[in-house]
């Protein structure tokens, strides 16, 4: 019972690990660069959920509270989150890709947008360093303890709820890419980046709908982490993603069901590695198991063969 | 010494199920100068490419000057005797002219102690004085230093050929040597082919331009659709119905001008 | 020298070394994105050869022996790592050193998660003429056969190979060398700090170092020596000058305007601060008279 407890447990980590994972993938997927963004994206949607609902934002804090009301601001928390993510995620956009499509050709040939999202890493924790100090972070769940019980086994509602969410996210995410206008528009940059805009897709305008899209799932699945888990930190983007690469590179790069498959099973494998041996030696099983996949079988469970093989 | 530098025999090529090249067999004469002709698409360039290792070939032989390298890799083939420029030119864009020279020599540094000369640091060395002098030969001791991607398409294409020519191969292969070339620089590059040819080098060429070919070559072989369909001199190539129809008989423009070049 | 400036000297050495140990392969077209891995295995096997309770061996010696154990490291896993390509290599490197850090943590005898302390102390000079060394060695690498073959392979391997470059080999090469390196840059740390500990070598190291090099130009071997210096000195400056200002907040910020500075960089230099053409300029610059009389005179 108490490893089907763990099991529980793990899977609800791993729904927040899949939305990183899967915003990984598409970055890769769509535009052959590892984004390093993306932690801090997550950390920062993280800490605007965390300033909101602790009236430590630069500005506004009052006019939230008398708008949403102490019990609710944490959708208060939300929309700023979300909000604040679309513009950064455009910001982004104009330095890790557009300027460099633009002036030098074929972006992904070089390594320009992998180290341009690192530039921005580091600028957003310091950013939030500089605001908010380095030290973990709290806040109140707006949900306190609201959990069921099936036998012995404890649910809780909130993790279960961001699940169901985080999937039906991804589904809807996998719907659009496969079904849409917008989803032809995007698997065609995926596969041939140089003829896209011959067969009628405009690539400068398809590509800030990428970092939209995956930076509304690092802002949820911050936000998430940020209620369900409660304690936070200027780190704690590097430390999910990092996880979320593993799950990614499992799935297979480029792939967003792999995505899905890896994130939930790395966050099992996290938190059996810390049940079974300890929180100290949990990066072993990990790291040993992603680098044992990127030698034996790089393409991972469900990649395909063709993406990441471009210089960076 | 007569006979054949390159031996080519049955040679096959299918990406995919697309048949590229099918039952290709010519041989090149040494010290001749051939071209290999063809509409666009004929499998020109990937001949080079099968001769060269790039692609492994599915059935046939290459021999190069009495070995057999059909089945050897890429990076062994430049001590047999065998060296490439590129259609696009391919010089090492953040070295310098004769750094991109000195390339050419690697395949002749074998010790320990070649590999580990520092090149860079010593002023006067054999390998450099050897790259700065047929950079000098060939015309080009204005820019020794200079970064390769700053300098003319003429010069670059003839830097491609010194470093070629500075592995010291039996065997040239040239892949449209004269592409994007102005008259003059057109002129200089056949200049230096034919001192290629005066030592005694023998030259395979892929080359668009029929003008270019029948100054420069004593051989031609014409390709179609991955097979041979001729082999003689310019002028009997020139005066051959079947290589006028292969060039007429396809739609493509590009074609088109080569037919017009031909006739 | 004062306290303070002996301890950024320091630090510079340091990161000096750890830069080279990544622009070699990087030179050759290979992003390691595991630097870190390399310093925790040379900061820990020098340190645990020189200790009593390890081998009690003499520091010098014990340095020399880690550096080679690090090499055979690098060597064996070079052989797989190598194989992947762009992405993968970074996440491969990366992973290397998540699991480097997470076994060393593990291990009782090198003191767990608390760390290790080191017995032989390394002073100021010796962490000088360390970097030195490196920076010498590395010069010199660059500027034979073998480092020409690298800065071919970075351009275009598939031309290397075609005139006889062993591509593999090369890169085996580079990598295994720039893994000894890393490895004494970690000894050199351990040995001056006297003390280990697996969690200060972490992702953000190698990224920093990563960043150093990639900022620093990756085609001469200027760069990672500019670029390091560049990013340790020039914060520390503009530290200091906020500090003059009375501004703190400024202070604890620099390192936004070091990330503002790399995502600008990206924009109007992305080729690094040293390239092939800079480096011609400037010693034409330097050299001019000799270079117009050796001109005149041909």
């Amino acid at each position: 019972m108490l490893l089907l407890q763990q099991l529980i447990n793990g899977l609800m980590l791993g729904g927040l690990y899949v939305m990183v994972a899967v915003a990984f993938t598409l970055i890769i997927g769509m535009l052959n660069f590892l984004n390093f963004t993306i932690p801090a994206l997550f950390m920062f949607a993280a800490m605007m959920m965390w300033a909101t609902m602790t009236g430590n934002l630069p500005f506004g804090n009052d006019f939230l509270l008398s708008a949403f009301g102490e019990h609710h601001i944490w959708i208060a928390g939300v929309v700023v989150s979300i909000v604040s993510i679309c513009i950064v995620s455009l910001i982004i956009e104009r330095f890790t890709y557009r300027y460099m499509k633009a002036k030098y050709g074929d972006a992904t040939e070089h390594a320009l947008p992998l180290v341009s999202s690192l530039g921005f890493l580091i600028i957003f924790e310091h950013l939030v360093i500089s605001q908010w100090g380095s030290d973990p972070l709290q806040i109140e769940s707006p949900f306190g303890d609201a959990t069921f019980t099936i036998g012995s086994l404890i649910f809780s509602i909130p993790q279960i709820i961001s699940l169901a969410l985080s999937l039906g996210i991804v589904f809807l995410l996998s719907h659009i890419i496969r079904r849409t206008k917008l989803g032809r528009a995007l698997r065609s940059i995926a596969e041939r980046p140089d003829t896209a805009t011959l067969m009628g897709v405009d690539v400068l305008r398809i590509v800030p709908v990428v970092y939209v899209i995956t930076g509304l799932l690092c802002a949820i699945s911050g936000i998430l982490f940020t209620i369900n888990y409660t304690s936070i930190d200027a780190y704690i983007g590097d430390t999910v993603a990092t996880v979320a690469i593993a799950g990614m590179v499992l799935g297979g790069l480029g792939n967003v069901w792999g995505a899905v498959v890896g994130g939930l099973f790395v966050g099992i494998l996290e938190v059996f590695s810390i049940y079974i041996v300890g929180a100290d030696f949990v990066k072993v099983p990990i790291w040993g198991l992603l680098l044992l996949i990127l030698v034996l079988k790089p393409t991972g469970l469900f990649g395909h063969s063709a993406i990441g093989k471009g210089k960076f | 010494m007569a006979g054949n530098v390159l031996a080519v025999t049955g040679l096959h090529k299918s990406f995919g199920g697309l048949k590229v090249i099918d039952e290709v067999s010519f041989d090149v004469a040494r010290g001749s100068r051939t071209a290999l002709i063809g509409p666009n698409g004929a499998g020109k360039t990937t001949i080079f490419n099968l001769l060269t290792g790039v692609y492994p070939v599915d059935a046939g032989s290459v021999v190069l000057a009495g070995s057999d390298i059909t089945d050897i890799p890429s990076k062994d083939r430049v001590v047999h005797g065998m060296s490439r420029s590129f259609q696009n030119i391919r010089l090492m864009p953040h070295l310098s002219t004769v750094e991109n020279v000195m390339l050419g020599q690697h395949a002749r540094a074998h010790s320990l102690g070649q590999l580990l000369f520092p090149l860079g640091l010593v002023a006067r060395n054999r390998w450099r004085a050897e790259a700065e002098a047929a950079l000098a030969e060939a015309g080009l001791d204005s820019y020794p230093g200079e970064v390769v991607a700053n300098l003319p398409y003429g010069v670059q294409k003839r830097i491609e050929v010194v470093r070629a020519m500075i592995s010291r191969p039996q065997l040239l292969l040239l892949d449209e040597p004269a592409a994007g070339l102005n008259d003059v620089e057109t002129r200089q590059l056949q200049a230096l082919l034919e001192q290629v040819s005066a030592i005694g080098v023998t030259i395979l060429v892929v080359e668009h331009d029929m003008h270019f070919v029948r100054n420069l070559c004593d051989h031609v072989v014409v390709l179609n659709f991955g097979r041979k369909i001729f082999e003689g001199s310019p002028e009997e190539v020139h005066r051959s119905p079947v290589v006028l129809e292969a060039y007429l008989g396809t739609d493509e423009p590009g074609s088109g001008e080569g037919a017009a070049g031909a006739a | 020298m004062s306290g303070y400036v002996e301890a950024q000297l320091i630090i510079l050495c340091l990161s000096v070394i750890y830069a080279y140990a990544i622009f070699l392969p990087a030179a050759s077209g290979q992003l390691n994105l595991g630097a870190a891995g390399f310093i925790t295995l040379g900061a820990y096997a020098s340190g645990w050869l020189n200790n009593a309770d390890g081998l009690g061996l003499p520091m010098g010696v014990g340095m020399v022996l880690a550096m080679l154990f690090v090499g055979a490291i690098g060597f064996a896993i070079s052989l797989p790592i190598l194989r992947t390509r762009g992405v993968y290599m970074v996440l491969a490197t990366f992973a290397f050193a998540e699991v480097v850090s997470g076994i060393a943590i593990n291990m009782e005898f090198l003191g767990g998660a608390a760390g290790m302390p080191v017995d032989a102390h390394a002073p100021v000079e010796i962490v000088v003429a360390v970097a030195v060394a490196v920076v010498l060695f590395c010069f010199y690498f660059m500027s034979t056969r073998l480092g020409l073959a690298l800065r071919s392979i970075h351009d275009d391997e598939n031309v290397a190979l075609l005139f006889g470059v062993d591509v593999r080999t090369a890169r085996v090469v580079a990598f295994t060398v720039g893994g000894m390196l890393a490895g004494l840059g970690g000894a050199v740390y351990g040995h001056h700090y006297n003390y280990v500990e697996a969690q200060t070598f972490n992702v953000l190291l190698s990224i920093y170092i990563l960043l150093y090099v990639l900022l620093g130009g990756t085609q001469t071997a200027w760069g990672p020596l500019v670029g390091a210096v560049f990013f340790t000195v020039i914060p520390e400056i503009f530290r200091h000058v906020a500090i003059e200002m009375g501004s703190d907040w400024l202070a604890d910020s620099r390192f936004i305007f070091f990330g503002m500075f790399i995502v600008l960089m990206m924009v109007v230099r992305p080729e690094g601060v040293v390239t092939r053409t800079m480096q011609d300029r400037c010693a034409g610059f330097l050299s001019g008279r000799r270079g117009r009389a050796r001109r005149a005179a041909e």
